[in-house]
């Protein structure tokens, strides 16, 4: 009786909860009702039946994927898993950000997973949801959570005031650099703040001969005129959402780009060797072979990078630098958890997340490190930062504080559509201004504009 | 009289049959896995199907074509095909026939077996391990080509080396010279196959008459070798033009790079770009089957066996 009892007050929540968020109307709210008034019997033969929501129709274990790299990367998610009886954790067929096998099921509606672990809001949020992948998590996801994450994660993986994604791993554009070639050029071991101090340093290392590079970037839009842009002005989105490359900042950017190539190794904007170019980019390798002395992209790529030196030790890491003028802000992004608009289970897959993300172990062997690799990712929640700021533990390192702090000012990139695509598709245009084709960098940037626009009205 | 006709038409009927029984499993494989997956790709030229969208297709004719037609993203595309095929294909032909023949001429069986072992080792490793490996070859800075022109040979600075990979004018013949390497054997066997066929007497005869070796090759041998060049021509043209994979790994998605051909153009169409316009994309996959068979039949018509 107690059970049956208890089944019901889920019920009624589970319910009031959808009506709130605009799941559901007030009729198919009074339906439900009505239906678990009828008692366990009768809930259970409608749910089984998909009358009622696949909410309760668990007819499988709980049954997420997860995007192979994440388990790479982060040795302690068995250990979670061993929390969640029967789960039947899998790995994801996906590659390049590809989710073809997802929008397939739904078509078909249905979903062999509950939840996918893996999503980044503005690489495939979009799509997903055009698709109608997934929905949102508002329902599922307990209130303090919502409040605990920091504001502008909890503002990335929105739309439409529904949370779609649930974040896990933050990636933040940070400046990292090899305190062994700087100190060889003289310069002091501390972090550059403003872009000239990045400049300055990276033509004292090359005029000294401490490396043959002075400073590197991840040729990518999202990872190098994003972020640059960012440090100048965040406020850098057209009203549809685009990045809004014909913006001041975004020339700033560019140009500063151009300088910095100037003191960089040639291959600079090649693209990369994996993942349809996106991954194994030329910056790394020159970093990686100890040839460059500044190093700006997400933490992950100078952690993973230092691995291969001499001494690891001699990595630093600190925040973006700005604009002496500039609103120092940078790009983040979360890779998050998707919940399947077709899968089951999905009061168990939000108590999973929520145990996923605060695990307290995933955290530390992310920023220390482990043996099977460096990922340097940071939690999306403001009680966990507020806890090792209350007791900082012994294996903290400085620049979690430093990201932190900049996290107040940093914006995510738009979710669109087109939110990826806008970089891949501009590229080639701000290319040439950094190649000498073009000489105006405001044209070059207006062509990248022009050339979204023209995709973006094939339909 | 009568009778006897109609057994006999009835016996021609039953081995009609027979026959047409044999024939059905591989008639419903031709016609599942490879007629309908043709005429399915060229309804969807015809619509404005978007894979992401819940919205229903609709028939839009040949507004699909035409687009594609006036996009010179399309005949750009083609061109940077055609530039790989005419780099790749004469070395498919020219470098496995010289090979070819040496391998022919080695008397001993030891080493004969030997030499055909080593020119195979490329053709079996994995095409991953393949990318990998002169990924690593062709590398700006620690690559072993580049290592070896500027550290060994001082061609090169590190400020000036060759960039091989990532979308430079180079790409394309880099990659050119690594498909070559890899199917080198591999064509290699196929004319030794050729060389096998053709009876001993006939350039021993040639040479007792006075002819000198190239007019060997070229009176006797070249011609028996023809029906195998025309059929490694004709495939590995059509591999060539239809190349995907290597420019995914090697170029990325770089509009500008040499390595976004037709197929990448039509790939990031169906897969990347908006709600993934697959309508616009088997326009495009159509446009390129089509130059390519026109071509093909062409090359067959060239390269046919004669006399």
């Amino acid at each position: 009786m107690t059970v049956r009892k208890e089944q019901e007050l889920i019920l009624q929540q589970l319910g009031r909860r959808q009506l709130a968020n605009g799941t559901i109307d007030r009729r198919e709210f009074l339906t439900r009702s009505m239906v678990a008034g009828l008692g366990l019997a009768g809930v259970g033969a409608v749910a089984k039946s998909g009358g009622i929501g696949s909410a309760f129709a668990q007819d499988r274990p709980l049954t997420p994927t997860f995007y192979q790299w994440i388990e790479d990367l982060h040795p302690a998610i068995p250990a979670v898993n061993a929390n969640f009886e029967g789960i039947n954790y899998q790995i994801a067929p996906v590659e390049g950000f590809g989710i073809e096998r997802f929008v397939a099921e739904a078509k078909d509606g249905k979903s062999t997973w509950d939840v996918y672990a893996g999503q980044t809001p503005f690489v495939e949020m979009s799509a997903m949801i055009e698709a109608d992948v997934i929905e949102p998590w508002d329902p599922y996801i307990p209130q303090e959570v919502l409040d605990d994450m920091i504001p502008a994660i909890r503002d990335e993986c929105t739309i439409d005031g529904k949370l779609y994604g649930w974040p896990f791993l933050l990636d933040v554009i940070g400046n990292s650099w090899h305190s062994g070639i700087t100190e060889a050029a003289g310069l002091d071991d501390t972090a550059p703040e403003t872009w000239d101090q990045h400049l300055a340093n990276a033509k004292a290392i090359v005029e000294a001969g401490a490396a043959p590079f002075g400073a590197t970037f991840d040729a990518h839009g999202w990872r190098s005129i994003a972020p640059m842009t960012h440090s100048l002005n965040s406020d850098v989105y057209t009203s549809e959402g685009l990045f809004d490359f014909t913006n001041d900042a975004a020339v700033e950017a560019l140009m500063l780009m151009k300088e910095i190539m100037a003191v960089s190794h040639p291959d600079i904007l090649l693209e990369g060797a994996s993942d349809g170019g996106v991954n194994g980019t030329p910056d790394e390798v020159a970093f990686a072979a100890q040839r460059v002395g500044y190093y700006h992209k997400y933490f992950n790529a100078p952690l993973r990078m230092a691995q291969n030196w001499d001494d690891p030790k001699q990595l630093r890491l600190a925040q973006l630098p700005k604009f002496a003028n500039g609103e120092g802000s940078t790009v983040f992004w979360t890779t998050g958890c998707a919940l399947f608009k077709h899968g089951q289970n999905k009061e168990k897959a939000a108590e999973y997340i929520r145990a996923l993300t605060y695990d307290s172990q995933i955290w530390k062997d992310s920023i220390v490190g482990t043996e099977s690799g460096h990922p340097g990712q940071l939690p999306p929640y403001k009680s966990v930062y507020a806890e090792w700021d209350a007791n900082p533990p012994d294996w903290m390192p400085e620049f979690v504080g430093l990201v932190r702090g900049q996290l107040n000012q940093a914006k995510a990139i738009t979710n669109h559509l087109f939110g990826l695509q806008q970089f891949v598709i501009g590229k080639p245009h701000w290319e040439a201004y950094l190649k000498g084709e073009e000489s105006d960098p405001k044209v070059a940037l207006q062509n990248v504009a022009d050339a979204v626009k023209a995709e973006m009205d094939r339909g | 009289m009568a009778q006897a006709t109609i057994a006999q038409r009835f016996w021609v009927f039953r081995e009609g049959a027979n026959v047409w029984l044999f024939l059905v499993p591989t008639l419903a494989f031709f016609v599942g896995y490879q007629v309908y997956p043709i005429f399915r790709v060229l309804w969807i030229s015809f619509t404005d199907f978007q894979y992401l969208s819940n919205e229903p297709a609709n028939w839009i004719w040949f507004d699909n074509y035409v687009e594609a037609f006036n996009d010179p993203l399309m005949w750009k595309s083609l061109w940077r095909a055609t530039y790989f095929t005419l780099m790749f294909l004469p070395g498919t032909i020219i470098l496995p026939l010289l090979l070819a023949i040496l391998v022919d001429r080695v008397s001993n069986p030891k080493l004969a077996t030997l030499y055909r072992v080593i020119l195979l080792i490329p053709a079996v490793i994995p095409s991953t391990l393949i990318f990998v490996l002169w990924k690593w070859m062709y590398n700006y800075q620690v690559g072993p080509i580049n290592h070896f022109l500027v550290e060994t040979l001082g061609l090169f600075t590190l400020y000036n080396a060759p960039q091989w990979l990532g979308g430079t004018p180079l790409t394309l013949p880099a990659v050119a010279i690594m498909e070559v390497w890899w199917g080198l054997g591999y064509h290699t066997i196929f004319f030794l196959a050729g060389l096998a066929a053709i009876p001993k007497e006939l350039p021993e005869a040639a040479r007792i008459d006075g002819a000198t070796e190239w007019q060997v090759f070229w009176h006797v041998t070249r011609p028996r070798l023809a029906p195998i060049m025309m059929i490694l021509i004709v495939l590995r043209f059509g591999t060539a033009m239809a190349v995907i994979d290597e420019y995914l790994i090697f170029g990325g998605f770089n509009r500008d790079s040499p390595t976004y051909t037709w197929t990448i153009f039509m790939y990031d169409q169906a897969f990347k770009l908006g709600l993934w316009r697959q309508g616009f994309a088997a326009a495009i996959g159509m446009i390129g089957a089509i130059a390519m068979m026109i071509v093909m039949v062409i090359l067959i018509r060239i390269f046919r066996p004669r006399g």
